[in-house]
């Protein structure tokens, strides 16, 4: 166990370091460059100049990396070439928006996703089963993007029932923070909730019919144990395995649904960090969401392991 | 956008035998009313998608100054008219056939070095672990990343969007590739076939790439779905498909500033993706449902 | 089977959606109404509360030296007061000026007078040695985005407490202008001297607020200074800079009132804004323009010597001629912006002291004369031309309604749609033929045209170059005569019309959404919102 954890990460330090190298010499070879970016309306050369200079973006690109990888063992990020503002700043306010937009999506999808698998699992041929099965098919064919938009219309506007978009930190303001964020985590957890749904379903049905089931409502077992105990662990299973890979496309998700709902979050970070080739800002939001997905998934792992005794076998095996 | 890397192994297939024969496969197909729907109405989009110059009463970038933002049902227009007074019938068929194109070129692509990959992971164990790791390497970028790279680069179009998503569902695909042919792998016929001695390439072509074409089918039908999604999502961003080029996500990032005062510019495009998607996810359902071996007891 | 009710479900929840998005809004009407008001001075208001603004886009550095972006101009006008500011009429006045400055010396030396009495956010009084410390910074700076503003200044005095002396190497009118910008702003030296360049984290300057907290992506917050000067005029207690970039949900916050000013109100949002009966809209004219720009000379780079691009139309000035004819300004502006902004002819708003009926002169709209001129300047016709446009939602609006509308004069115009970092760099590098570009405009006419259409300008990426248009520029440059300038511009205008290197097109109007909660807020030609004297109505 200990040396399948040690092996996996070692990989995943591989990965993380490779990503970057990846990042560090694609951003650059991208058309446009930081300081003509910033310079703007003015285009003043000497200016340019001075921006090039103090970046060291005339330095030779290994020069470049190998500052880069002291700098981020230190802790020390540099400071944004827009704004000025040191980066780890620009984290620290931003990875908190998207981690709490990502959990109370997750959580939401989750939490709705399992009870309606259950739902439609369990009672079958009834209107709840319909619904249940009707809401995970649109949940999966609308583009949540589309769905933020009308919801923000029809929400917001025309009903005037919830704040339309902006963001209030949770330790100001919980009741505030919760406001603003639940109408985005219902949009980003849409799709997850469907796909939860529908994952849920099928291994519940699965687990409905196996062989250890019959023999527990054989042994006389009540049908709710046999339900939420036995079924409800494989969903678990399952669900945490969506949620590991989903991760990233949370985060996709989350560019979209922040931009919409005008959240400060990390998404919405990378993609201006990206068109304004703020390349210290782009290094450590690559960095970050490496870091963030390999650990995710080392912890899936792990649960995954711990939950079922036969994959941990089978994991050592690999 | 969740779907586009979805690497959940399709439900309900993975631990049991054989996959049904293709003929047994059309009867279970047409007993489900729900797949045979999303069939008939994917037809429909399609053909109407390929036949869009015949169809579409005028060519989508044909402005009309005078007619800007009519509403649906205005006379000439069923579904009204936006910011520059086009036809958004008009453009609705032909975003709906850009938005397929894309879907079917990632998905192309996605196939085309996925499979190979996974096949190569899944049978030669020794380099399994490479492309794990290339896996995990695509898999920890984040996709927009990719995506505004390459719409920097060599500008943003439909090629580099279907480029993008598709380098996107590469690692899916390889991983289902890669189960299935760890799953087939083991079982007789291909043990047997190995141990009469034939070469790797032959057992990988002749037995498992026909076997696992079923699961890898399902997977196109939700992948596709999800590339559109994703088209629409970059064309939003405006890293996709440029205008004047019609295409779903575009009319919707166009609506975008137009919301409040002409609402079924941005209504109608949303609903056309969510009928395009819709039918492939029926059209998938009923495939997989079809094609489980444990009977149509769903 | 229970598939079949799911899809049925699905296709009812489908329909409900498509209803209820339809009949949530109100009525889609027609192109609105156009007002002039630039808002005026705060009633009747009580004393307290937060005023909360949605800006379209993020301030890049809160640092008047280092300062490129337009909007850190509205948090800087709220906490960094300027040696002289704007008025309601366009004019110039004083601020922290005692009065305008005077010239002596045939314009080589200007003299300032500084208001007495006057203290920096930190309590350290403000006098001439910090106003000659604030400007040596612009000019000195490597990293200073002020030096092309101030122009030739060889030193700066400070002779006593209350006179500055600027000496320049040859006469510079606009430097009066640039004084009124963020060249003109006073940082403390107190704090320049502790921050060095990470001033712009926590500035320090002269303001009726002063800088409090930063989050980065999401907002600004400044509080009440009680060392400013007049602080009794000061309503407010706070005010809060909001980041959000797109113009619906800019509007959407306004309508719930969860902002009480919304900068840029997008052009189709402006009728539902005034249909509100909280709400009401601030407009006045811009300085700014948009238009277009043909390569004819940028192929070393912008800034170097011009060569001759070869191509019909970088050689023959008929086509380009022939391309204005062929764009019909009104209707570009009545379909693309509601009728919301203004035609433009030139680089000079009616609005300033500097207009002329020679400025304002422009080819109108006849597509026969655009194919007569393709004709005669012998190229075939539809003629073809590839435009590059940033990928932003307005642009490409503005873009293919110019290209639907210049096909009737034979032309055959292809878009290029890039992301913006990009299409700096090859406009830069003039890998392009013709190219949509704008600029925000200020107040002194030279800025709006000399680096663009003089030999060798920092943003002229035409290429173009008239030894007489570079000769009525200087002139004009030197000169502080108003009527003597605006004649001058009137004959740049006319010289520059026969090689047509740029065809000017429209002109932005400020459009501002403010709630009726609030009273005070102004919005002049500048654009920059004004909220530092308002308050919340009782």
């Amino acid at each position: 166990m200990r040396r399948y954890l040690l092996r996996r990460a070692g990989q995943s330090v591989v990965t993380l370091v490779l990503s970057t190298m990846v990042v560090f010499a694609g951003v650059r070879a991208l058309p446009g460059d930081p300081a003509r970016a910033l310079a703007g309306e003015q285009n003043d050369p000497a200016q340019i100049a001075a921006i090039r200079a103090k970046y060291g973006l005339d330095d030779p690109i290994w020069v470049q990396y190998w500052h880069y990888l002291q700098n981020s063992l230190h802790g020390d990020f540099g400071t944004s070439v827009r704004t000025g503002i040191p980066v780890s700043d620009m984290l620290k306010s931003a990875l908190p928006v998207t981690a709490e937009l990502s959990v109370l999506a997750m959580g939401l999808a989750a939490v709705v996703g399992i009870l309606a698998g259950i739902v439609a699992a369990t009672r079958r041929g009834t209107v709840a089963e319909w619904l249940a099965n009707g809401f995970a098919l649109l949940g999966l064919s609308v583009p949540n993007f589309w769905l933020g938009l009308m919801a923000i219309l029809w929400l917001a506007v025309s009903l005037e029932l919830l704040p339309a978009s902006g963001y209030v930190p949770f330790r100001e303001d919980p009741g505030q923070n919760l406001q603003h964020m639940i109408l985005p985590a219902v949009v980003l957890g849409t799709q997850l909730a469907a796909v939860i749904m529908r994952q849920t379903r099928s291994s519940m049905l699965d687990a409905l019919e196996t062989d250890y089931i019959r023999t527990a409502r054989a042994k006389g077992l009540q049908e709710r144990t046999v339900i939420w105990v036995h079924g409800l662990r494989n969903s678990l299973i399952v669900v945490i395995t969506i949620v590991g890979l989903q991760l990233g496309a949370l985060i996709s998700g989350a560019v979209v649904t922040e931009r919409i709902f005008a959240l400060p979050g990390f998404g919405k970070l990378t993609v201006d960090a990206v068109f304004q080739r703020d390349y210290p800002v782009i290094q450590a939001v690559v960095l970050v969401t490496a870091t963030a997905y390999i650990v995710i998934n080392l912890l899936v792992d792990l649960l995954y392991s711990l939950i079922d005794p036969r994959i941990r076998v089978a994991g050592e095996a690999a | 956008m969740n779907a586009v890397t979805d690497t959940v192994p399709v439900e309900g297939i993975g631990e049991h035998g054989d996959r049904p024969r293709r003929g047994r496969l059309f009867r279970r197909l047409r007993r489900s009313p729900l797949a045979m729907a999303g069939l008939i109405v994917l037809c429909v989009a399609v053909l109407a998608a390929l036949l869009a110059p015949v169809l579409a009463p005028y060519s989508p970038d044909h402005a009309d100054f005078d007619a800007v933002f009519q509403p649906p049902g205005s006379p000439g227009h069923i579904l009204g008219t936006d910011s520059l007074g086009r036809d958004i019938l008009s453009r609705i068929l032909y975003g709906a056939r850009a938005s397929l194109l894309v879907g079917l070129l990632s998905v192309v692509l996605a196939l085309a070095v996925g499979v190979p990959l996974g096949l190569i992971a899944g049978f030669f164990s020794a380099l399994d672990s490479v492309v794990s790791r290339f896996t995990d390497l695509v898999l920890a970028f984040p996709f927009l990343i990719l995506a505004v790279g390459l719409a920097a680069i060599r500008g943003a179009s439909l090629s580099n969007a279907a480029l993008a998503i598709g380098i996107a569902q590469i690692p899916g695909i390889i991983r289902v590739t890669r189960s299935e042919t760890l799953r087939l792998k083991s079982l007789d016929y291909v043990a047997a076939a190995v141990a009469e001695g034939a070469t790797d390439l032959w057992v990988v072509v002749r037995h498992i790439l026909p076997n696992a074409t079923s699961v890898l089918i399902v997977q196109a039908t939700v992948a596709i779905p999800a590339a559109i999604l994703g088209e629409a999502v970059l064309s939003f961003l405006g890293l996709g498909i440029q205008p004047p080029s019609p295409s779903l996500g575009t009319m919707l990032s166009e609506a975008q500033q137009s919301i409040s005062r002409a609402p079924w510019t941005a209504v109608i495009p949303g609903l056309a993706i969510m009928v395009l998607t819709l039918a492939f996810n029926l059209f998938g359902d009923g495939l997989r449902d079809a094609l489980d071996p444990r009977g149509s007891r769903r | 089977m229970s598939n079949t009710r799911a899809a049925l479900s699905a296709a009812s929840l489908l329909l409900v959606t498509a209803l209820a998005a339809c009949s949530s809004v109100g009525s889609s009407s027609p192109s609105a109404d156009r007002s002039e008001d630039v808002g005026s001075a705060a009633g009747d208001v009580k004393d307290g509360g937060t005023l909360t603004m949605a800006l379209s886009a993020e301030p890049d550095f809160l640092d008047p030296t280092l300062a490129g972006s337009f909007y850190s101009r509205y948090v800087f006008n709220a906490m960094c007061e300027k040696l002289y500011d704007l008025n309601s009429d366009v004019r110039i006045v004083p601020q922290l000026a005692a009065s305008m400055p005077t010239a002596s010396d045939q314009g080589k030396t200007v003299t300032i007078k500084l208001r007495t009495g006057v203290k920096f956010a930190d309590g350290t009084t403000m006098d001439a040695s910090a106003v000659k410390t604030s400007l040596e910074r612009d000019l000195n700076d490597p990293q200073s985005a002020r030096v092309t503003e101030l122009g030739p200044i060889t030193s700066i005095d400070a002779p006593d407490a209350s006179t500055v002396v600027i000496h320049l190497k040859t006469p510079f009118a606009p430097l009066t202008a640039a004084l009124a910008d963020r060249a003109g702003m006073v940082m403390s030296p107190t704090q320049l001297k502790k921050l060095g360049n990470k001033f712009g984290n926590d500035p320090v300057c002269v303001g009726p607020f002063k800088f409090s907290d930063r989050v980065p992506q999401n907002s600004i917050t400044l509080v009440k200074d009680p060392n400013y000067y007049d602080a009794d005029k000061v309503h407010l207690d706070k005010i809060v800079y909001r980041i959000i970039t797109d113009s619906a949900i800019r509007a959407a916050n306004l309508k719930s009132g969860d902002v009480q000013v919304a900068d840029t109100v997008g052009t189709d949002d402006v009728s539902s804004i005034k249909s509100d009966s909280n709400l009401s809209m601030l407009e006045s004219s811009s300085l700014g323009y948009q238009g277009i720009t043909f390569n004819i000379g940028n192929t070393n780079g912008v800034g170097k010597p011009p060569v001759q691009v070869d191509a019909p139309y970088a050689k023959d000035p008929r086509i380009r001629q022939a391309f204005e004819y062929a764009v019909d300004r009104e209707a570009l502006v009545k379909t693309v912006f509601d009728g919301q902004f203004d035609t433009a002819c030139g680089p000079v708003s009616p609005e300033t002291e500097y207009t002329s009926p020679a400025v304002q002169k422009c080819r109108s709209y006849d597509p026969d004369k655009s194919k007569q001129l393709l004709q005669q300047a012998g190229v075939p016709v539809p003629y073809k031309l590839n435009m590059l446009v940033t990928n932003t939602p307005q642009t490409l609006q503005l873009a293919q309604a110019l290209q639907a509308m210049v096909k009737d004069g034979g032309f055959e115009l292809k878009l290029q749609p890039l992301e913006f970092t990009t299409l700096l760099e090859q406009q830069d590098e003039g890998k392009f033929q013709v190219l949509q570009l704008g600029w925000s405009g200020r107040v002194d006419p030279d800025a709006n045209i000399t680096n663009f259409i003089g030999t060798q300008g920092s943003l002229n990426v035409a290429g173009y170059s008239n030894p007489k248009v570079d000769n009525l520029l200087a002139q004009a440059r030197e000169t502080q005569d108003v009527a003597a300038r605006a004649k001058l511009y009137g004959e740049v205008q006319t010289q520059t019309q026969k090689d047509n290197p740029l065809i000017y097109l429209y002109r932005q109007r400020n459009l501002t959404g403010i709630s009726k909660d609030v009273s005070g807020v102004q919005v002049y030609a500048d654009g920059i919102i004004r909220v530092a004297f308002a308050g919340y109505t009782k």
